[in-house]
């Protein structure tokens, strides 16, 4: 299963994770990423990757 | 003249200002990137460093203690730094806890029902007739009629707001010296616009932009009128030109691409897309000045502090080392896009999320209502150097017939 990291010191709030993937990730008030599952389910999976792979600050990564 | 003309890698000059090279960007970025790196704009009466590549822009943008965003970057009329864009970190977080929350994503959703109203409200204004200039009639009212909606102002100022922000963007007087004047006494009326505003407010229980700053707290303090002044003078020059020169571009290039025209038009959930590649392949804010607060080294050259330096974000957003070999294609439907437009770092564009959903809705409405649209024959797309607004967009179309809104 993959497990997604999330280096808070780098999401400046571009917004493109919970716009590509609203149901793994959300926003706080500030626009920045919150993570709502670390560890998404097979149907989200593809979502997830793409999310993480558009992050322009590499603030995202994914383990396994 | 071919743009890419305008890099001359034996002199090691390059000049982005030239309409040709605003008309056409990508053969000069391309040169820019492949033969000078670090190349000199000998403009603004003085030396500026461009940086082209996407990986050194992008690290030029996360380091704001090297190339740094304060005051000394850019004169555009203010008596004070902007904030935030010309404060920088640690200062720069405070005000952006404060900012930020005011048109975050959650904040900006709820605005997407009354923003289409207000695109349909427009469209209505000339969908009958078969015939439109676009930039007059739609792309520049838009972002200011949102701008003044938020900030609880009547839409009676809107040609005042757009002189605002003409006159101190694009002055045009043929003369730096009368340049500098205009834009000096146009900052002056927009101080003084402002401060009758949120001196109306003052006390007030509204739920606009302006009530919010008079209550907001910066360190436990609420924030001085100075301060609130410095925020709405970069709300002006950061929320109007922008959005505009996007819708610009993007219905120049639409009208002219019958194939990803008909993409948008049959499918719209490809928008959101649409709209991320326009603003990579277009990247309308074409780059962004920067000062170098302590010496470094890129490809071999040393920048000295005090050194102007301008990050060619349209560059980055061309550059195949991160976009591909198809990176100088347009394509509505692609899918990892991480471009640049909004720059990046800590001083990422502050009113993205706004800008997205207005970008969003706006190409939504006028596909749904206008899917078919040709550039009048015989016009001349002219495009602004920097910020690259078309001074004037005749699209033609079939005449549809006019729709109330619900």
């Amino acid at each position: 299963m993959m497990r997604i990291v999330f280096d808070e010191q780098a999401c400046v709030g571009h917004g493109r994770c919970y716009a590509l993937a609203p149901q793994v990730f959300d926003a706080d008030d500030l626009g920045h990423c919150v993570v709502l599952l670390t560890e998404p389910p097979a149907e989200l999976e593809a979502a997830a990757r793409l999310a993480v792979a558009s992050c322009p600050e590499d603030a995202l990564t994914i383990e396994g | 003249m071919d743009p890419g003309a305008a890099v001359n890698p034996d002199t090691g000059e390059a000049n982005p200002y030239l309409p040709e090279v605003a008309a056409n960007p990508i053969p000069f970025y391309e040169r820019l990137r492949d033969h000078l790196p670090v190349a000199m704009f000998e403009g603004f009466g003085r030396g500026t460093w461009i940086i082209s590549r996407y990986e050194d822009v992008r690290w030029a943008l996360k380091h704001p203690e090297i190339f740094s965003s304060d005051f000394v970057a850019v004169d555009i009329g203010q008596d004070r730094p902007l904030i935030p864009l010309q404060i920088d970190p640690p200062e720069h977080a405070k005000y952006r806890r404060v900012i930020d929350p005011t048109i975050g994503p959650h904040e900006v959703a709820p605005l997407e029902d009354e923003l289409r109203s207000v695109v349909n409200e427009i469209l209505d204004g000339f969908v009958g007739r078969g015939t439109v200039d676009a930039h007059a009639e739609f792309t520049v009212p838009l972002p200011c009629i949102v701008f003044l909606s938020m900030c609880g102002l009547p839409l009676e100022h809107l040609q005042q707001l757009l002189e605002f922000k003409d006159n101190i963007i694009r002055p045009n007087t043929g003369d730096p010296e009368e340049d500098a004047r205009v834009r000096r006494a146009t900052g002056a009326a927009l101080y003084a616009y402002f401060e009758d505003a949120i001196e109306q407010r003052r006390g007030g229980t509204g739920t606009d932009l302006l009530t919010r700053f008079l209550t907001s707290e910066v360190d436990g303090r609420t924030m001085s009128k100075e301060e609130m002044l410095d925020i709405c003078y970069l709300f002006i020059l950061g929320g109007l030109d922008t959005v505009t020169s996007t819708l610009d571009c993007s219905l120049a290039h639409l009208a002219q691409d019958p194939v990803q025209r008909a993409l948008i038009a049959d499918d719209p959930s490809i928008v959101p897309a649409a709209v991320e590649e326009m603003l990579r392949f277009h990247t309308p804010v074409m780059q962004i000045l920067r000062a170098v607060a302590q010496p470094v080294e890129l490809h071999g050259h040393q920048f000295e502090v005090g050194d102007t330096v301008m990050l060619m974000l349209g560059s980055a957003d061309t550059d195949p080392s991160e976009f591909g070999e198809d990176a100088s294609e347009f394509d509505a439907t692609r899918e990892v896009n991480r471009h640049l437009a909004f720059g990046g770092g800590p001083h990422r564009c502050l009113g993205s999320h706004l800008a997205r959903l207005e970008l969003r809705v706006a190409l939504e409405e006028w596909h749904r209502r206008i899917p078919d649209y040709t550039v009048a024959e015989g016009a001349h797309l002219e495009y602004s150097p920097g910020i690259r607004e078309i001074v004037s967009l005749p699209l033609v179309f079939d005449p549809v017939v006019a729709e109330a809104v619900e």
